[in-house]
């Protein structure tokens, strides 16, 4: 039986306070290692806080080392971690990222493709869109990592699912609004439906400046059951044994990823283009 | 009933908002480092409901400041904000205001209440004298000013600016009207509070609902299809089967209320202007 223990570090971050999250993290990370896990996932932005503002451009550096110093923390632990964060490039450009780090080296990097601007949003004052959606090889499986927005559209997961992801790993700090919590629930439904993948959800907790993060972290087994939801609103963390092989056996009769056409995604790039027109 | 007007709140919902309301001001005060927080209470909805949840989790660190005119404050008020207060252990302080409001008046050419300029100059004159003590007593006890407006008064200006509307949070800024009362029957306020008609007891005898000329639930549900519905004046009218003309008047009352909602505008000349160019979060580390 393939199984992955993975903990869901539903943090409440603060705004900038970057020693503060550090530690937080830092602390999941042990207590995680407490509970058995193999995996540690904390919600997007973990290090600077969700909502932060023009200080992202003001501590982006401190938050790299704060990744450093959690890199270490991963390697005493010896646990894999996915790690939410502000990266930059060469470039100076600045990405909402996730950190793949294991046995305290980071692997890999994603960077969000579909960033949020509309209602409360402003990430694209901030942030550069990533548009590689790859997939992550750790001794305990292949990670999907995709960040918050990504998910409400089909493409992202279906990319990452196309290139062999065994989980779909979703980072979030989704602010409550009436009914969001079970909107979310409707997403990642569909999404594991559509791909026959489990899911891992994980939320930021908390209220900033009047905005609160629902936390609600959850897992999806690739049936699309939910198999463990956390509290609403509280800071908490937990771990969830995932099986990996169900995504296997369900899709011996589901033909729904292996079928999917080359022709029919050619005509959907093209439709698409027929929209930009 | 109308469908898209989905305003009343499910029993999960006031569960999940009254947590939220509490823990943003708990958030606030512990930010901040204040030892508490402060609401005026007169005795009306909006008031004992936010004090109602602020004492649920701060307990002894909240003071509600009564602050009638005698003669002038509905008697009914004064008797529901007192029994509030008793019944629910709430700290209190009880502070007429017919002095500070002659004070002021004397220094007006007129006093001619039946002079509307005038009567509308001197009620707005009270929340702001009210505000003055509130502030004065959150500084003395190192609190937080907890304000009372809701998304009903809020999106009309139905309220006095650096009156009423002065306070460091609004914990109840995001609830309509009709939901307010919702919320404030979920959490067990006395019945006599909600179902008194509302009143921002700017003059004797007054009352919202005929000052505004609308019910509650007219103006709530019209706000809401303009709103989270973004409809027009005309496809709201149309939805609701509601006169254009009373739509249109309270689509007037938003568009004119802005500058309520806002700080002061800074004439920008500089690249760094402080409300636009500049972006940080209020609760900054």
């Amino acid at each position: 039986m393939e199984k992955l223990r993975i903990a869901l570090a539903q943090i409440e971050t603060k705004l900038g306070d970057l020693e503060g999250n550090k530690k937080k993290i830092i602390d999941s990370i042990f207590r995680a290692k407490e509970l058995g896990a193999e995996i540690v996932v904390t919600p997007e932005l973990s290090t600077l806080g969700f909502g932060s503002g023009d200080i992202y451009l003001d501590k982006v550096n401190e938050n790299l080392d704060a990744l450093e110093e959690i890199q270490l923390t991963l390697e005493e632990t010896g646990l894999t971690g996915v790690i939410g964060y502000v990266d930059r490039d060469e470039r100076g450009f600045f990405y909402n990222a996730a950190a793949i780090i294991v046995n305290g080296k980071l692997i890999g990097k994603y960077h969000k493709v579909q960033l949020v601007n509309y209602r409360l949003f402003d990430e694209k004052r901030y942030f550069k869109p990533g548009s590689k959606l790859p997939v992550f090889k750790t001794p305990h499986g292949i990670l999907g990592v995709l960040i918050c927005e990504d998910i409400w559209f089909p493409e992202p997961s279906r990319a990452v699912t196309f290139r062999g992801a065994e989980v779909l790993i979703v980072l979030s700090a989704s602010p409550y609004d009436r009914g969001k919590n079970n909107l979310w629930k409707d997403f990642l439904r569909e999404r594991v439906r559509d791909n026959i993948l489990p899911a891992v959800f994980v939320n930021q907790s908390g209220i900033q400046d009047g905005v609160t993060y629902w936390g609600g972290s959850m897992v999806l087994s690739a049936s699309g059951k939910i198999i463990k939801e956390l509290p609403l609103l509280e800071e908490t963390i937990d771990v969830v044994e995932i099986h990996l092989e169900e995504s296997k056996r369900l899709r011996r009769r589901d033909i729904r990823v292996r079928e999917v056409r080359r022709e029919i995604l050619e005509e959907l790039l093209k439709a698409f283009e027929d929209m930009q027109q | 009933m109308n469908q898209d007007i989905d305003i009343r709140l499910e029993k999960e919902e006031l569960e999940i908002f009254k947590r939220i309301i509490q823990k943003s001001i708990l958030t606030r005060i512990k930010k901040i480092g204040a030892k508490g927080g402060v609401v005026a209470l007169s005795g009306g909805i909006d008031s004992s409901l936010v004090a109602t949840l602020a004492q649920e989790v701060l307990g002894e660190n909240l003071t509600a400041i009564i602050m009638p005119e005698e003669g002038i404050s509905p008697e009914n008020d004064i008797r529901d904000a007192l029994n509030l207060v008793k019944s629910r252990g709430i700290k209190y302080k009880y502070i007429t205001i017919n002095d500070a409001v002659e004070w002021f008046t004397k220094m007006l050419p007129s006093q001619d209440l039946n002079d509307f300029r005038t009567r509308l100059t001197i009620a707005n004159v009270k929340p702001r004298i009210r505000m003055i003590i509130n502030y004065m007593y959150a500084n003395y006890e190192g609190k937080i000013v907890l304000g009372t407006s809701n998304k009903t008064e809020l999106l009309l200006g139905y309220g006095t600016k650096f009156g009423d509307m002065a306070a460091d949070i609004y914990p109840i800024g995001d609830l309509y009207k009709t939901q307010v009362w919702q919320l404030a029957e979920y959490i067990g306020i006395p019945t006599e509070i909600i179902r008194k008609k509302p009143s921002a007891g700017l003059w004797k005898g007054q009352t919202d609902e005929e000052e505004l000329g609308h019910t509650y639930y007219e103006i709530d549900r019209v706000l809401y299809a303009l709103v989270e519905l973004e409809l027009s004046v005309r496809e709201t009218s149309e939805l609701l089967g509601i006169d254009v003309e009373s739509v249109e008047d309270i689509y007037r009352r938003i568009i004119h209320s802005e500058h309520k909602r806002k700080p002061p505008t800074i004439t920008r000349l500089s690249k760094m202007c402080l409300d636009k160019d500049w972006r940080y979060p209020v609760e900054r580390y």
